[in-house]
């Protein structure tokens, strides 16, 4: 066990894990926007900042979602200095994603009334470019169909030349995954959508009773890849 | 309602705020909802539960399942206790004590909540208090030995509705707890099933957002007392929404959605084959229960507007 003090509590972590989780487990809030248990911490937000003081005195900021834990260490999640440079993160968030409700409300959380820019420059992107949605299609579903392309102003979650997302199967993890809910999936009838890939699937037709339960793209990919029976996948889950 | 298959589950949550360990009956529709609920709600709440299933097994003394503040009352007063608990929440924070954010959830069975505890619900719905109350609905009061309550369905058997020659079970139809709720005017109620795990924890975290009281009615199949195997708990959740028995909506400040709107009903025999409790039920009942259904079916969706 590693022993540290977080807020001026004293706290026993397990080796190996990162401040976050050490604070998280002891109750004690640090807000996140790219953090997700089921995905390898990332730091692209940076709002999990913290103020670290070291044994020798000497302190630094850190992402607290990357930093793992330390004997001795002293962790601040609200210290001054953390703070102010949290609020111009979501300053410069808000500027960028002005109508997004997880901004909103991290900013009303932090005292931020509105950005300090002039209205020219406040724009209305629903993508907060946190990349879950590109590290949850590479992690977790293992196909990597979508990336970041492009730098700095420009920078967006995209297909493969910004074309058409030829290695999705229609999971929809990334449209759950979203924080803002910007990745649209629709099932009209046999054909679903996901449109920010442009991509579109065709619906497996139950053989029992007749309803579409999921994309034969889908159901190819985990066939091949559980090495299922031919027609395992010809009834929905309610007839199988 | 989105499609998620395979991939999404292992995006939700991985913390359990409901150990493992209970002793729920094997394949409890009831306790795979408790779970969702709670993984939903995450730690800032605080949990009154009525007497019922999840509270025996749940808290066998000395231990207990729940990670999360909980406190056990009686069937008639979950809803008053949680209204307790959350005016005490605003004194606190009104007298500066301690600034504490915690949703008061209230959990009761179907008994605890359309039997029992009906009149200390309708109070709290009425007084406006800020919680959430949710009822977890197995159609009987399964606890204490499968006694009909006012939510058994019609032709089912239970213990004190029992089939036999000059009976058929449940002589009444279900009572529309949900519509009873709606009456109180409140800025939100669901149905949901824990066979549509994402559907319910989307509902719960709509639910616990919302300032005022909010309503979820869960479907909750239980093995033991509708007398179906074991594994088909999460079946026989899909089979009611499938067959219309127990379909998916939500009602937004007076507005009613559809959440599931299949192009076709299954039939109602899909769902009552596999349950013993429904196995005496003669042809002309089914057909009968099948008017029913279909007859409640297209009420709703007019309600909601949609194929009108």
């Amino acid at each position: 066990m590693v022993n540290l003090t977080i807020d001026g509590r004293q706290i026993k972590a397990r080796e190996g894990m990162t401040l976050l989780q050490a604070a998280r487990e002891h109750g004690i809030d640090i807000p996140t926007l790219c953090h997700n248990d089921a995905l390898e911490p990332y730091g692209a937000c940076r709002v999990c900042l913290v103020e670290i003081t070291y044994k020798n005195g000497r302190n630094r900021l850190v992402t607290s979602c990357l930093y793992p834990v330390e004997e001795g260490l002293s962790v601040s999640t609200n210290s001054e200095r953390v703070t102010a440079n949290r609020k111009i993160l979501v300053e410069l968030l808000l500027a960028r994603c002005s109508g997004e409700k997880v901004i909103q409300d991290l900013a009303r959380k932090l005292g931020v009334e509105s950005p300090p820019f002039r209205p020219e420059y406040i724009e209305r992107n629903a993508c907060i470019l946190c990349a879950q949605c590109v590290r949850a299609c590479q992690e977790v579903v293992g196909v990597s169909a979508i990336s970041l392309a492009n730098r700095g102003v420009s920078r967006e979650v995209a297909p493969p030349f910004l074309e058409t997302a030829t290695a999705c199967i229609g999971c929809g993890s990334c449209v759950y995954i979203c924080p803002t809910q910007c990745i649209k999936m629709e099932d009209v009838g046999d054909t679903r959508f996901i449109h920010n890939w442009s991509v579109e699937f065709k619906l497996k037709k139950c053989k029992v009773c007749g309803n579409h339960f999921a994309p034969e793209a889908q159901l190819e990919y985990i066939t091949a890849k559980a090495n299922l029976p031919p027609g395992f996948f010809d009834t929905c889950t309610t007839c199988r | 309602m989105e499609n998620f298959a395979i991939y999404v589950p292992r995006l939700l949550p991985q913390e359990e705020n409901l150990a493992p360990g209970h002793r729920a009956c094997i394949g409890c529709g009831e306790v795979l909802a408790v779970r969702l609920v709670c993984k939903a709600l995450g730690r800032r709440v605080i949990v009154s539960n009525a007497t019922g299933c999840m509270e025996i097994v749940s808290s066998p003394y000395p231990t207990t399942s729940w990670r999360v503040p909980w406190m056990h009352t009686l069937f008639e007063n979950t809803a008053a206790t949680a209204s307790g608990m959350e005016a005490g929440l605003k004194a606190l924070n009104r007298k500066g004590k301690k600034a504490i954010t915690a949703k008061v959830v209230a959990m009761a069975g179907d008994g605890g909540t359309s039997d029992i505890g009906l009149q200390a619900l309708s109070g709290a719905l009425e007084r406006g208090h800020n919680f959430l109350f949710v009822c977890y609905d197995n159609e009987a009061y399964m606890n204490t030995g499968i006694q009909r309550s006012s939510a058994t369905p019609f032709g089912a058997s239970t213990t004190t509705s029992p089939a036999g020659k000059l009976s058929i079970g449940q002589t009444s139809r279900k009572k529309d707890l949900t519509a009873i709720v709606v009456a109180h005017r409140i800025p939100y109620v669901a149905t949901a099933c824990p066979s549509y795990p994402f559907d319910l924890i989307n509902k719960v975290e709509k639910a616990a957002a919302i300032q005022g009281p909010a309503y979820l009615q869960v479907l909750s199949p239980c093995p033991t007392g509708w007398r179906h195997p074991s594994d088909l708990a999460v079946r026989m959740g899909r089979l009611a929404v499938e067959t219309g028995v127990f379909p998916l909506y939500e009602v937004e400040n007076g507005k009613y959605k559809l959440n599931l709107d299949l192009p076709k009903l299954r039939p109602v025999m899909d769902y009552l084959k596999p349950q013993g409790r429904f196995r005496h039920l003669p042809a002309e009942e089914v057909e009968r229960i099948q008017e029913q259904v279909t007859a409640d079916y297209e009420e709703l969706k007019k309600k909601a507007g949609v194929g009108a």
